[in-house]
């Protein structure tokens, strides 16, 4: 894995780049990257120093002096890292078994995988709501079975926003989990066999290694993704489970604080920047990406 | 620095994702909330103090000339309301002056903003909440024209120098008859009381949007008293903290409706539109208690920089005219905000306005505009303790 990509493809120089011409290709999506999102990023979160105009840093200090919006901000950390072990811990067997079942087979898992993605995260959200709700599906049905006397809290909960987010988030994980699995060769579990490795230890040293790149490629999608969720916290969750999304769209949308709003945005963009930076020291991001992208 | 590329590709290419994803967009956050300062006499008082200078004002506005080619976009918050403000105002005005409207269902102020800091205003007439229009935001919308508007004819405290009110309601306590078991609640402080009525609680997590006001009252403050001085958010709080674990907080009106509709609260705050939807249209077991509501409105403003500014004043004069203010009473519990307008005798015991009292409290637009960030601080810092 890593080694072959490390140490067999050489990368092409920038002048080697220049030289081919088919490199030019690249440019549509250069420059739609440059005017459709850098642009109105960089502008945006100038407005953080400027708005109002003597701002300077005073949004920053507003932001950080206050304890509530620090706890709010480490909540959206804790929320994002529990719904992205979820996600792992549901989708890698998932992932997995799709890699050792027949192509027919495979075919509707992936389809199970992608069905939830057409239609809108309002949509699954709300379904979600009538799923967990007090006098929802679950909590009616064990109480017609006299199971349990009075309706459990399962909305308006940790609980419940995490089982939203995973829910809507679990293709992400899964995709690059697969695209990795599916290129690691079987014969590797067989040599493994023969070499006298039981079959949980021939998974554990060999197959789980192998995939590690699809795990932290599943991982960071889904943990940057799940960052910025605001609709599914706020409706499945309790007055705990706030995320920064959701203080930042007030800010935008309601307050029209935008000084504010971007101070907010910057301050989750540079952390997750931060978090990108040292998960590319730990694990070479570009390996992982492309092991995915390439099949 | 290859490794930043592969940074910046990669947030790219999930800020891309997210947005794809995100697709819902504000629509988690609330339609229209409102409001104003003084407190408005009771219609019916009011009904008599109509002004004779007013009339000639009126009289053009209700009748105004004929306009061919011209076109106007009329940015509302969707739904029936903007259906009920179609049928009312701006289908009968552009069969009486062959305006042409465009309608945009997405009312935002920061779409506002972001028009007029582009100097692209494509919004003529936009319908926005009690939280936007006042001398905050005098950089983003045009001052009103009351040499047409009727500006004596509306309530006091209901109109200012950059919007009006069309509609008013009420924000209200809602309750489920199932779960309080036939009694009625009589007010905000039945509404802290567990013993009494248990239950679950719904509330707006929005600051400003009354809940700090409701618990206020529930504590025993007269509405007028509310911020007077100023609005004592440590009170609120601790007396929010009496009810915090039975509180369930909503971030729509379709949330609220589906709350207290199907009893997972017993009682919640509302606006009345929705409780009334919640009993009328989904036949469920939902009364409105209006005893200390809160009365505030729906106002119209003109975003800077409109190229049809002249007709768009036109447009709102003939909504703010006696004859027509009323009218979309017939489609929509939301009542009248000129004192002179009839509304439709079918809904009258279902409006706002119809149930205004001594009780009734108003919000303080611009005390509550001009202190958001301490009131919603220590908002913030309550909600997450």
């Amino acid at each position: 894995m890593s080694t072959d990509a490390a140490g067999g493809r050489s990368r092409p120089s920038l002048r080697g780049l220049a030289g081919n011409r088919w490199s030019l290709l690249v440019l549509p999506a250069v420059v739609f990257l440059a005017v459709f999102f850098l642009a109105p990023l960089v502008t945006m979160s100038m407005r953080s120093v400027t708005d109002p105009q003597d701002a300077g840093l005073s949004n920053y200090t507003r932001f950080f002096a206050d304890e509530a919006y620090l706890r709010v901000l480490i909540n959206t950390f804790w929320i994002a890292l529990v719904s992205t072990v979820t996600c792992l811990v549901v989708g890698y067997p998932f992932a997995y078994l799709m890699t050792v079942v027949s192509g027919r087979v495979a075919g509707l898992l992936l389809i199970a995988v992608l069905l939830p993605f057409w239609s809108s995260l309002l949509v699954r959200t709300f379904a979600w709501q009538v799923i967990l709700r007090d006098t929802g599906i679950i909590n009616r049905f064990l109480l017609d079975l006299g199971l349990i006397s009075s309706p459990l809290t399962l909305i308006r909960t940790t609980l419940g926003v995490i089982l939203g987010m995973s829910h809507i988030l679990l293709p992400f994980m899964v995709l690059p989990l697969y695209a990795v699995m599916r290129r690691i060769d079987p014969e590797y579990g067989r040599a493994a066999a023969n070499l006298g490795a039981p079959p949980m230890s021939a998974f554990l040293r060999v197959f789980v290694p192998l995939s590690l790149p699809g795990v932290v490629a599943g991982c960071l999608l889904v943990f940057v993704l799940a960052l910025g969720f605001y609709i599914t916290p706020a409706l499945l969750g309790g007055l705990h489970d706030q995320m920064i999304s959701q203080l930042i769209v007030q800010q935008i949308q309601q307050r029209l604080d935008w000084g504010f709003g971007t101070a907010m945005s910057v301050v989750l963009m540079v952390i997750t920047l931060v978090i990108l930076f040292i998960a590319s020291r730990l694990v070479r991001l570009r390996d992982v990406f492309g092991s995915a992208v390439e099949e | 620095m290859r490794r930043w590329t592969t940074v910046a590709a990669f947030v790219a290419l999930t800020s891309v994702m997210a947005s794809c994803g995100g697709g819902g967009g504000g629509s988690a956050s609330a339609a229209p909330p409102s409001v104003s300062g003084s407190i408005p006499a009771a219609p019916s008082e009011a009904a008599s103090a109509s002004a004779g200078g007013s009339a000639a004002a009126s009289s053009a506005a209700c009748n105004p000339p004929r306009q061919d080619g011209v076109k106007l976009t009329f940015a509302s918050f969707g739904g029936v309301y903007q259906d009920a403000q179609r049928k009312a105002w701006l289908d009968p005005y552009s069969a009486a002056t062959g305006v042409e409207f465009t309608n945009d269902e997405n009312s935002s102020n920061a779409t506002i903003k972001a028009q007029v800091e582009a100097g692209q205003v494509t919004w003529d007439v936009v319908d926005v909440g009690n939280d936007f229009g006042l001398d905050a935001n005098k950089d983003l919308i045009e001052p009103l024209d009351y040499a047409l508007i009727p500006r004596d004819e509306v309530l006091d405290g209901f109109a200012g120098d950059y919007r009006v009110a069309d509609i008013t309601y009420g924000v209200v306590l809602g309750y489920n008859t199932d779960k309080t078991a036939g009694k009625v609640p009589a007010g905000w402080a039945d509404f802290f009381d567990l013993q009494k009525f248990p239950g679950k609680r719904g509330l707006w997590d929005y600051s400003e949007g009354g809940i700090l006001e409701f618990a206020l009252m529930a504590d025993g403050v007269k509405p007028a008293d509310l911020y007077k001085p100023s609005l004592d958010v440590a009170r609120a709080t601790k007396k929010l903290d009496t009810i915090k674990d039975n509180i369930v907080f909503w971030s729509s009106g379709a949330e609220s409706q589906e709350l207290i509709g199907s009893g997972e609260v017993a009682m919640t705050m509302i606006w009345n539109g929705r409780a009334w939807s919640a009993k009328n249209t989904d036949k469920k077991p939902v009364e409105i208690q209006w005893n200390q509501q809160i009365v505030t409105a729906d106002y119209l403003v003109v975003p800077k920089g409109s190229p049809n500014k002249d007709a768009a004043m036109k447009f709102i004069a003939y909504t703010i005219c006696a004859a027509n203010n009323a009218k979309p009473s017939s489609y929509i519990p939301y009542g009248p905000t000129n004192k002179n307008a009839k509304p439709d005798p079918a809904k009258v015991a279902d409006l706002s306005v119809s149930n205004a009292d001594e009780n009734s409290g108003y919000f303080d637009d611009t005390y509550l505009i001009d202190n958001f960030k301490d009131i919603d601080a220590a908002y913030q810092a309550w909600k997450t303790k």
